[in-house]
């Protein structure tokens, strides 16, 4: 019934980024609820960062706070970044996005090309001294194209066709991801799914959009002869040397008890849980906070993500409310599939727990990310 | 352009979905962390730990008096740790200079990928601590124990040996193992996945527990005696062993348990005589030398076990101390000529007589009085088909003609200690009861443990069965023993003032004829009450063999020494004061 109406509502879509004006806002509304709540994430991930890297920053440099002091400095840089894009006007930045997606595939056709192998898989570029990982890009380009699109063609929504357009250039990147790395294309495919969701008045097509996303996970995962492997160790990861990470990562969460070693007491983190400061960060944070701790943060993060849905649904427009929502799907995605590999949940994949697991790109892109909702919040109308 | 409620429904319902899988999640965390913690903990636990085990102390062993006969001696055992070697040079010279070892061998060790390489065992705790003190990364040093015993090689048949584990491999440190052997300790420490051990992290210990003392029935200065005495007439007979057990026949304890030649407990792997060792034959020469004759193996009593049927014919009535016997020289048995050792005949004697003249005629005709059942009987009710149930390892056990077998001929060897086979220990067994009044007794060494972590003492208890012959038997065979002792042939062990007993033997060695004896004498004293009782074996002396003349002068030689050491005091008599007014 609802959905019918829509149509009654849809106005001219050559109309719908039509913003005059400078790029740079002045002034405007500044969520202080969710910045508070981004800093202290943040804050949080630099100390679990410093916790767990402490002992392979002596390890391997003589230096405990080696690892602590470069993440310090990305969460500086990408904090910079995010003041600047949430001072950035968000309509002005949607008129790029099919430059912005282009960009980045481009970027993520290069990296195959003069990437430089990181675990196996060729995943990062480097600019001078400076490497980042192309699919992190590549996941805001994505938030951006799906909801401009979104907003510029409502009338596609309603129809396979119009879908399957608005889909093309994102499953192409998504593609582009899943050669090397599947489960950043995963998440990437739910952000642009629930972008679409959020923004489509129909129900039924998510329903064979999402089966069909899952017969391809299948089908891939099948084929794909290493992941056939991860499906294996998933449910039995005792049984195999090759689901020793996995076990570490259990033996932190279970001997984490109610209130966990105490911070800063990890043993997993010595050396028995490769990298902890990085994807399985998670489980160090379960060992030292005990399910206490833990689930303080993931109340945290919920918190954060309800205070991402206020904000998305109370956005001026469309686009602010469709933006939101894809940055909210990314960090909830994010978050959600981390923390069940670490509780080994699901089949073991590499992917970093946001705001919280060491490293420059993941944290830089994320922040941008919050300078985008921060942008949308400005403009944001409350009581509608 | 704006967001329709629909919009913000669904950016609801995606809220709401993230919610679930957020609280489920947090479910999953609750069962790991919860339900499961105390699994993961226990494996991440043995994971961090390194265990280092504490050795227990072996119990000591201690002879009747408090005596240590076997002790420990702290030693260390040296190990490299592959992983935590920083310089390999400094380890292997450290080794090198102070271990006196062959550097290609440490090398070796050292350059090996292994969790731990041992080095070497048994090495003093000082030049361990040398070791220790260069603190040089790689090297572990653990504490160890080794057995030790300061009598060397006394009584090494009964005590025996360990092993490089500390656990029993011979003697009573086998039989008692599990009460000597103490329970290892740990120290848990927490370690890095290098194995590296984080002193930030209590290390938890489990305190060894020491093994339980044992006090033996062995008497240190008895033992020496006997050895010594076994020594003497081992070297004078040139006898290939001399077995010597004392043992108080009122209650089992052995005071002494002698087999010379002994061996060092010290160095129980170094053959104690010259002979040709090749890798086949090596067990077998170090098996026999650690052999302990007085339980492990059977010879033919002889003459002594004239005692036990006397015992028997006594006991059934066939016999009394008023029968006589003629001796010939010889007895005709079915279509077979017997002859006595004195070849000119005993003539006519009473029982007494034919005991202290040890005349085989006499006991033929005994033995053929009491009969082949009733021998057979008493042989049961005085051990000597069993084993005596002795508590050390390796007993043997008689060698015995059935009993419908047992035909003229045999019954008549057999009433004089021949054609059957019985261990020393059943023997000595046996006579014990004869003489103590008839009460069947288990001989031991064990007496008691002494626990070590409250320091009681528990008393050994040993099956006793008495009244297995009748007390006035007992008597009368005790004085027709004392006098084969004070005018019979036995009459070389006899000391003046003490009341002695005792009987000799000479067996003859199978097969017959090729001049190998077995000479032996058992004695006891006092006579009357008797609260030490004596057995020798010389086994193929040469010579003179004849047990009264080379036998029976040990015993009475020890029992001149132990008898006043036992508190038993001579009595007062004329051959005394004739002594004494000769001097």
């Amino acid at each position: 019934m609802r959905n019918d109406k829509v149509h009654d509502h849809v106005e001219p879509a050559s109309d719908n980024l039509h913003v005059s004006g400078t790029i740079w806002t002045k002034g405007g509304y500044v969520d202080y609820p969710f910045v508070a709540m981004v800093l202290l994430i943040v804050f949080i991930g630099l100390i679990m960062v410093y916790s767990t890297s402490s002992y392979r920053g002596m390890d391997l440099f003589g230096d405990s706070t080696y690892f602590a002091k470069r993440q310090l400095i990305f969460a500086l840089v990408a904090m910079a970044f995010a003041y600047m894009v949430s001072k950035m006007d968000y309509r002005i930045v949607a008129k790029y996005s099919g430059l912005i997606l282009v960009i980045s595939m481009i970027l993520l056709i290069l990296v195959y090309i003069i990437g430089t192998a990181s675990h196996g898989s060729s995943r990062w570029l480097y600019i001078g001294p400076f490497g980042f990982q192309p699919s992190e890009c590549a996941k805001v380009a994505l938030i951006i194209y799906t909801a401009a699109t979104c907003t510029v063609n409502t009338k596609s929504l309603n129809s396979i066709k119009g879908v399957a357009k608005i889909m093309f250039l994102p499953l192409i990147a998504i593609v582009l991801i899943a050669i090397e790395n599947l489960s950043t294309a995963i998440i990437c495919f739910a952000i642009v799914f629930i972008i679409l969701f959020v923004a489509s008045p129909k129900t039924w097509y998510f329903v064979v959009l999402a089966i069909i996303g899952v017969i391809g996970c299948v089908l891939f995962i099948a084929f794909a002869g290493y992941r056939a492997d991860r499906i294996r160790i998933w449910l039995a990861p005792e049984k195999y040397p090759d689901g020793y990470q996995t076990m570490q990562s259990l033996y932190a969460i279970g001997s984490g008890g109610i209130f966990g070693r105490g911070l800063g007491n990890s043993i997993q983190k010595m050396g028995f849980i490769p990298e902890s400061h990085n994807d399985m960060i998670f489980s160090v944070i379960c060992e030292e906070l005990g399910i206490f701790g833990a689930v303080c943060i993931i109340g945290l993060f919920i918190m954060f993500l309800k205070r991402c849905m206020v904000i998305a649904v109370n956005a001026s427009d469309r686009l602010g409310g469709l933006l939101v929502s894809g940055v909210m799907a990314h960090i909830a995605v994010q978050l959600i599939i981390n923390i069940s590999v670490v509780t080994n949940t699901i089949p073991p994949t590499g992917v970093p727990l946001p705001f919280i697991s060491y490293g420059g790109s993941s944290i830089v892109f994320i922040l941008i990310e919050m300078g985008l909702i921060m942008s949308v919040a400005r403009r944001m109308k409350f009581g509608r | 352009m704006k967001l329709y409620s629909f919009n913000r429904r669904r950016i609801f319902i995606v809220f709401l979905f993230i919610l679930g899988v957020g609280l489920f999640l947090s479910g999953r965390l609750a069962y790991l962390m919860i339900y499961k913690a105390e699994h993961y903990s226990a494996l991440a636990d043995s994971l961090h730990e390194r265990e280092r085990s504490i050795k227990a102390p072996r119990g000591k062993i201690y002879d009747r008096n408090g005596n240590i006969l076997a002790d420990n001696r702290a030693v260390c055992s040296i190990s490299v740790v592959h992983s935590q070697i920083e310089d390999e040079e400094a380890v292997i010279s450290a080794l090198v200079s102070h271990l006196e070892i062959d550097e290609e061998k440490v090398r070796k060790k050292v350059e090996k990928v292994s969790s731990r390489e041992i080095i070497a065992v048994n090495v003093e705790k000082s030049l361990a601590d040398e070791i220790r003190k260069l603190n040089i990364s790689g090297i572990k040093v653990d504490e160890d124990y080794k057995r030790y015993y300061p009598y060397g090689s006394l009584a090494s048949k009964v005590l025996g040996f360990t092993g490089a584990d500390n656990q029993g491999i011979v003697g009573i440190e086998v039989s008692y193992d599990s009460v000597l052997s103490g329970t290892d300790g740990s120290i848990n420490a927490v370690t890095d996945a290098k194995g590296i051990e984080l002193v930030e992290f209590s290390e938890s210990r489990i305190n060894p527990i020491p093994g339980d003392d044992l006090v033996t029935s062995i008497d240190l200065n008895i033992q020496r005696y006997a050895t010594q005495a076994a020594l003497k007439v081992k070297e004078e007979k040139n006898a290939n062993r001399v077995c010597i057990m004392i043992m108080n026949p009122q209650n089992g304890e052995i005071y002494a348990m002698a087999d010379v030649p002994e061996y060092d407990l010290n160095n129980p792997f170094e053959l104690n005589y010259d002979a040709e060792v090749t890798e086949d034959n090596q067990m077998d020469l170090l098996n026999n030398m650690w052999r302990n004759f007085n339980i492990s193996d059977t010879y033919e009593p002889g003459s002594t076990c004239k005692i036990i049927t006397l015992t028997t014919a006594l006991e059934t009535g066939a016999v009394t101390e008023a029968n006589t016997f003629f001796c010939p020289g010889y007895k005709i048995v079915e279509d077979r000529r017997i002859r006595c050792h004195k070849t000119t005949g005993h003539g006519s004697e009473d029982l007494v007589h034919a005991l202290m003249n040890s005349c085989n005629p006499a006991f033929m005709e005994i033995g053929e009085r009491a009969g082949a059942d009733a021998l057979y009987e008493y042989y049961r009710k005085l051990g000597l088909f069993d084993k005596t149930g002795i508590d050390l390892p390796g007993e043997g056990s008689s060698i015995m003609h059935n009993l419908e077998d047992v035909g003229p001929v045999e019954l008549a060897t057999m009433s004089f200690g021949q054609s059957f086979q019985i261990t020393p220990i059943q023997f000595i067994t046996a006579i014990s009861t004869v003489i103590n009044g008839g009460n069947k007794i288990t001989p031991h060494i064990g007496t008691g443990v002494i626990d070590s972590e409250n320091n009681t003492i528990t008393p050994l208890e040993y099956p006793l069965i008495e009244n297995a012959i009748k007390e006035e038997t007992s008597e009368k065979v005790r004085g027709m023993l004392e006098k084969v002792v004070s005018e019979g042939s036995g009459n070389k062990a006899a000391i003046p003032g003490y009341r002695i007993g005792g009987k000799t033997a000479t067996s003859e060695k199978l097969p017959r004829g090729t001049g190998r004896y077995i000479s032996s004498f058992i004695g006891f004293a006092p006579a009357d009450n008797p609260q030490v009782i004596a057995i020798i074996l010389i086994d193929e002396p040469e010579g003179v063999y004849y047990g009264g003349t080379i036998a029976a002068p040990v015993v009475k030689e020890v029992f001149e020494n132990i008898l006043p050491y036992l508190g038993i005091e001579p009595e007062e008599t004329s051959e005394v004061s004739t002594d004494e007014t000769g001097e």
